[in-house]
């Protein structure tokens, strides 16, 4: 397996008036999960067309283990949940997985297990997957899609906006399934907006932008202290020194002092609520404590030349 | 050919409201024509022309404007395996219908002491087979062409072009452009009549020369043209 290999792609629209991708190059390796990000209109979804063998590019090539996007061999090993999902609405929950079992070209023997699995997989029941498909709601078409995109277990996975229209748990949901994935060692390419979804489950993250990556974020080593918690005191901070051995007591770090702000490295939300018990046990008035944007929220809002992007 | 889009095409044809509406709308009449008017035979059967229509209308442009062939093409199948798997399961739809209400009528003929012969009962079914299976050739050519039901007013628009040109060739004695609205027409409804089959001659090789080159253009360019899509909404 050599992954996925992107070289200078580049894609028009309106016979070259409109540049959809410019130069995009990109190695994806084998077993990573990885996040595309953007502004709407930055390409991201020409991008996945082109990976997926849906659009022709004008210049430069996409190979998946090294065969065409497009080529069979890949297409079998490979599941997919577009954004704008538009199932045969006539079909059952269930019948629509087993004609994609069917399709994907699975084993006919376990057909009704697989498809059970999957319904059971995504929190769907055996009377929604008895269901027509026309009288689900969003949530459930998109729990759906997904069981439908994970048929069979592919080694490749192009997941566009996944979360999208799916209630708290269905998020949970899925930020599970996609860890079931990367455990068994499938590439993942996830295409969102949901930036705190993306922080948590990728890898690596592409900041694309007019067509172009602008930044490439590495998540997995520095997730654990991605966040950064903001207090603001009613009155004086102590020293630098007290609030440094107090975070340190919490397991967090002082990052920065300037009273009556004070900014600190948390690993999660129990690490930031014993941050705050800690601060106000060593005397320190606590009026406010704010989490600040991601490290993709800052890089999404201020750009590549923002702490923390690296083009 | 795949055969979970046939069998998947069939179950969607056979349960679509409209489709059944339409079917029975244009199959009871000619059935309550052999129960009163036995002596009228078969001929009140017509062809399988209206049924094709009513099966291959949008069989692929509605795969197309619903977004749903996109999910679809995502898998390990091949576009020329969907064309002619779509085809196919039109056509069968189709076939099937037919020889039912041939069945059904040959039965109530017989019933009311008409009962035809079983040649003409053959050559009936066997035309409305080829019909079936040239009408679905065409409808998934314009279906390809055009996205949803449009495929119907293609259709349509080429008739009616066909029909003007035969008209206006005859008015002026236009031999080469009759011969050619002739051609259309016949490229449009591809026919093979048995007929001559049932009093001991043979079946015009034109035509079935014709038919095949018909149904082969149509199915060749079918492919050529979904060969060609881009299915990214991105490109829209």
């Amino acid at each position: 397996m050599t992954g996925i290999r992107i070289e200078t792609l580049t894609r028009t629209y309106r016979a070259g008036q409109v540049r959809a991708l410019d130069g995009v190059s990109l190695a994806i390796a084998p077993g990573e999960v990885f996040g595309i990000i953007g502004p709407n209109g930055a390409g991201k979804t020409t991008l996945l067309g082109c990976l997926l063998g849906f659009l022709r590019p004008d210049a430069g090539s996409i190979t998946v283990d090294g065969h065409a996007p497009d080529d069979l061999a890949i297409r079998r090993v490979t599941g997919y949940l577009p954004e704008r999902l538009t199932l045969d609405r006539w079909m059952s929950g269930a019948g629509f997985l087993a004609y994609h079992h069917a399709l994907a070209g699975l084993a006919a023997a376990s057909r009704a297990r697989d498809v059970a699995a999957a319904l059971e997989r995504v929190g769907l029941d055996a009377t929604a997957g008895a269901r027509a498909i026309r009288r689900y709601s969003r949530g459930m078409l998109q729990r759906l899609g997904l069981a439908q995109a994970l048929l069979g277990d592919p080694r490749y996975v192009f997941l566009d906006e996944p979360a999208s229209g799916v209630d708290p748990a269905g998020v949970v949901l899925f930020r599970r399934l996609l860890n079931e994935a990367r455990a068994r060692g499938a590439t993942v390419v996830l295409n969102s907006h949901q930036l705190d979804q993306v922080e948590r489950v990728c890898d690596r993250v592409a900041f694309v932008s007019r067509g172009r990556v602008e930044a490439m974020e590495t998540l997995a080593a520095g997730a654990a202290a991605a966040r950064v918690l903001r207090v603001r005191a009613a009155g004086a901070l102590p020293t630098r020194e007290a609030l440094a051995l107090a975070a340190a007591g919490a397991g967090a770090e002082l990052l920065e002092v300037a009273s009556p702000l004070a900014r600190f490295a948390v690993a999660d939300d129990a690490a930031a609520a014993r941050l705050v018990a800690a601060l106000v046990a060593a005397g320190v008035p606590v009026a406010e404590a704010a989490s600040e944007e991601g490290r993709l929220e800052r890089l999404f809002l201020e750009g590549p030349a923002a702490p923390g992007g690296s083009a | 050919m795949n055969r979970a889009i046939v069998a998947t095409t069939l179950r969607q044809r056979f349960t679509s409201p409209m489709r059944v509406a339409l079917l029975l709308f244009f199959s009871v009449p000619p059935l309550l024509g052999a129960l009163f008017m036995p002596a009228a035979g078969l001929s009140l059967l017509g062809d399988s022309y209206g049924a094709a229509l009513v099966f291959a209308a949008g069989m692929i442009g509605q795969d197309v404007s619903s977004g749903t062939l996109q999910l679809l093409l995502a898998r390990p199948v091949r576009r020329s395996e969907y064309v002619l798997s779509r085809w196919l399961a039109v056509a069968l739809a189709t076939i099937a219908v037919v020889w039912t209400q041939i069945a059904i009528a040959t039965l109530l003929l017989g019933a009311r002491q008409a009962a035809p012969a079983a040649r003409d009962v053959l050559a009936l079914a066997g035309g409305d087979a080829l019909l079936a299976l040239g009408m679905a050739a065409v409808m998934a050519l314009l279906s390809s062409l055009a996205p949803g039901l449009a495929d119907l007013g293609l259709l349509l628009v080429a008739n009616v072009t066909a029909t003007a040109l035969g008209a206006f060739a005859q008015f002026r004695h236009w031999v080469a452009l009759a011969r050619g609205a002739q051609e259309i027409g016949r490229f449009l409804k591809p026919e093979v009549s048995l007929a001559p089959m049932l009093q001991g001659g043979a079946v015009s090789w034109f035509e079935i020369v014709s038919w095949l080159s018909t149904v082969t253009l149509c199915l060749a360019l079918a492919i050529a043209v979904t060969n060609r899509w881009e299915l990214s909404y991105a490109s829209s």
